[in-house]
């Protein structure tokens, strides 16, 4: 069998008293759109903030695609094909939007910016500094600054924060197609279990920093403890 | 035509306004006003690019600027070791080189906190110029004879307005084409966007402590080339020239002028040396006067005087 695209053991992290992470395992098949859900606080967005090398864990390892990647930097890992987005976006806010692309893409010799604008309909605001676009936008081209390249995996915390029902299902279809066309391996946090359960295969549920369940959407919509612990009644 | 295409255009056609307004000005007072201007505002455009590249805000830049200057005339003082051919370039590099050694630690500190810091380096620069009084002459300063000709040109072409003036008004257009060059090229926009959002960078696989350590070693180079023509022009450099108050002038230049823009502190430097030989006229708390000018632009124009055309075209825009 060949090595996960992302694998995880034992990750752990502190906020002081608090433990955010308590020993994670997490393996992502190459290719699989993972969701990762579970209520304010688990520590999903600890878990992004550990792989992504942004927190230093307290313990534990990361794999990607078999390459231990525990001790390097952020930047050293997205050299080694592992990208992410941000739960409050991140951008360049004074540069134009065509140019803050082109700076991404570039780092890792990648040529997909252009279509990558068209894709996520940023084309037209190419020249337009990332400041004076509106927020679904601004959104977007957190996502796309994350997806240029393309990276091996990558990792969205809750991309459609803010966004409208309507835009997180229109941005799920989106991501779902540009995921699948270059072969990319996603872990989605995301509250809205319309779009989770919509594009992704399997569903992992963090609750107070330990995996509470994992499976396919089926078993997650039915598995007691998380009909409990998170999605109550609503998803019935 | 292209943006590269543009500031070649515009530097040369600044270049050529030089000798139009030193044939304009009459040689004397106002001409050597007009000369240490432009040195000065050599400074103020080390100080805009820290703060347009890196968004660091230094109250120290008097040190390279005195480094430069200190260097230049020790170098000049000892013919025998090094053509002042050598010597001067040497003193420019030998502050920029310092300065990305420097850069690749303090870059790392932000905001205010790097603020105190070039305060408090600027303030170790002043003391170490009046201590090390075997090299600097101490608060005596240093009287530096220029050699009969540098670079083909006389000395006197050097120490009088009219030679200098031309001189400085060359080297600072030469050094803001080339921070806008390199505004725009892809090294100036990695350095944009650390300014804006270092983890983002970061995150996109951009180590980003070299380039900041790098815009601070121009920056410091810039600062240093200053400092070179101000101690050929006066022929002498003391602590003076080190002070926090010259960083705090040079800063009050950029910030006057605005520092989004490569110009804006050239244009600063010029508003601040024309109120300033008009307000000491007028009183002695000329420098009051000018910190409340400054405090106004602050709050009206927060881009400084150099945003005010964008400003201008931004409300046009809205009215049509
Ligand atoms: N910088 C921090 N300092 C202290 N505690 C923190 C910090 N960041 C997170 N925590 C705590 O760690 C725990 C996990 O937080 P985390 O942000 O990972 O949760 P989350 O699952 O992403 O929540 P949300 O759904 O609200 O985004 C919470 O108890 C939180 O209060
Ligand atoms: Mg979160």
């Amino acid at each position: 069998m060949s090595a996960p695209a992302l694998s995880a053991r034992g990750l752990a992290r502190h906020y002081g008293g608090v433990a955010a992470l308590r020993g994670v395992d997490l393996d992502l098949v190459p290719g699989e759109i993972r969701g990762l859900i579970g209520p304010n606080g688990a520590g999903k967005s600890t878990l992004v903030d550990v792989l992504s090398g942004r927190a230093p864990g307290s313990g534990g390892s990361v794999r990607l695609f078999g390459q231990d990647i525990t001790g390097l930097g952020p930047a050293a890992r997205r050299h080694a094909g592992l990208a992410r987005s941000f739960q409050r976006t991140s951008i360049f806010p004074a540069l134009p939007v065509g140019a803050q692309l082109d700076l991404a893409a570039r780092r890792v010799g990648a040529t997909d910016a252009p279509r990558l604008l068209d894709e996520l309909d940023l084309a037209r605001l190419a020249a337009v500094p990332a400041e004076q676009t509106a927020y679904g936008d601004q959104r977007r081209l957190d996502l796309a600054l994350a997806l240029v390249g393309p990276p091996r995996v990558l990792l969205l915390d809750e991309p459609a924060a803010g966004l409208t029902a309507e835009e997180s299902l229109a941005l799920a279809d989106r991501l779902r197609e540009l995921a699948r066309a270059r072969g990319v391996t996603v872990l989605l946090v995301e509250h809205d279990m319309e779009v989770v359960f919509r594009i992704c295969e399997r569903i992992t549920v963090l609750e107070l920093g330990a995996i509470l369940a994992e499976g396919t959407p089926q078993e997650i919509r039915r598995h007691p403890e998380v009909v409990r612990a998170y999605l109550g009644s609503a998803a019935a | 035509m292209s943006g590269a295409g543009r500031i070649a255009a515009g530097a040369l056609a600044a270049a050529a306004a030089g000798p139009a307004i030193a044939a304009l000005v009459p040689p004397g007072v106002l001409l050597s006003l007009l000369a240490q201007a432009c040195i000065y505002a050599i400074l103020a455009l080390s100080v805009g690019v820290l703060a347009r590249q890196n968004g660091m805000v230094s109250f120290g830049h008097a040190a390279m600027f005195g480094a430069g200057a200190y260097l230049a005339g020790i170098g000049l003082g000892a013919p025998g070791l090094l053509p002042a051919e050598a010597a001067l370039p040497l003193a420019v590099l030998a502050v920029a080189a310092v300065c990305f050694g420097l850069g690749l630690i303090v870059v790392r500190v932000h905001g205010i906190a790097f603020a105190m810091l070039t305060l408090a380096l600027g303030q170790a620069c002043f003391e170490a110029a009046n201590k090390a009084r075997g090299v600097t002459g101490g608060a005596d300063g240093l009287t530096v004879a220029l050699p009969r000709e540098i670079f083909g040109l006389p000395a006197a072409t050097f120490q009088r307005a009219e030679g200098m003036f031309l001189i400085a008004w060359l080297a600072m257009v030469a050094l803001a084409a080339l921070a806008a060059l390199l505004a725009r090229s892809r090294f100036g926009l990695l350095t944009e966007a650390i300014r804006e959002n270092e983890e983002r960078a970061r995150f996109l696989g951009y180590g980003t402590v070299l380039p900041r350590a790098a815009v601070f070693a121009l920056s410091g180079g810039i600062a240093a080339a200053g400092g070179v023509l101000y101690v050929l022009y006066n022929g002498f450099v003391s602590p003076e020239t080190v002070h926090w108050s010259v960083s705090g002038s040079a800063l009050i230049m950029a910030l006057l002028g605005g520092t989004r823009t490569v110009w804006g502190p050239l244009a600063g430097a010029a508003v601040y040396f024309l109120l300033r030989e008009q307000l000491v006229e007028v009183t002695e708390r000329w420098l009051g006067l000018l910190g409340i000018l400054l405090v106004l632009v602050m709050v009206f124009l927060p881009d400084g005087l150099s945003g005010l055309p964008r400003r201008l075209r931004r409300r046009h825009g809205a009215e049509a």
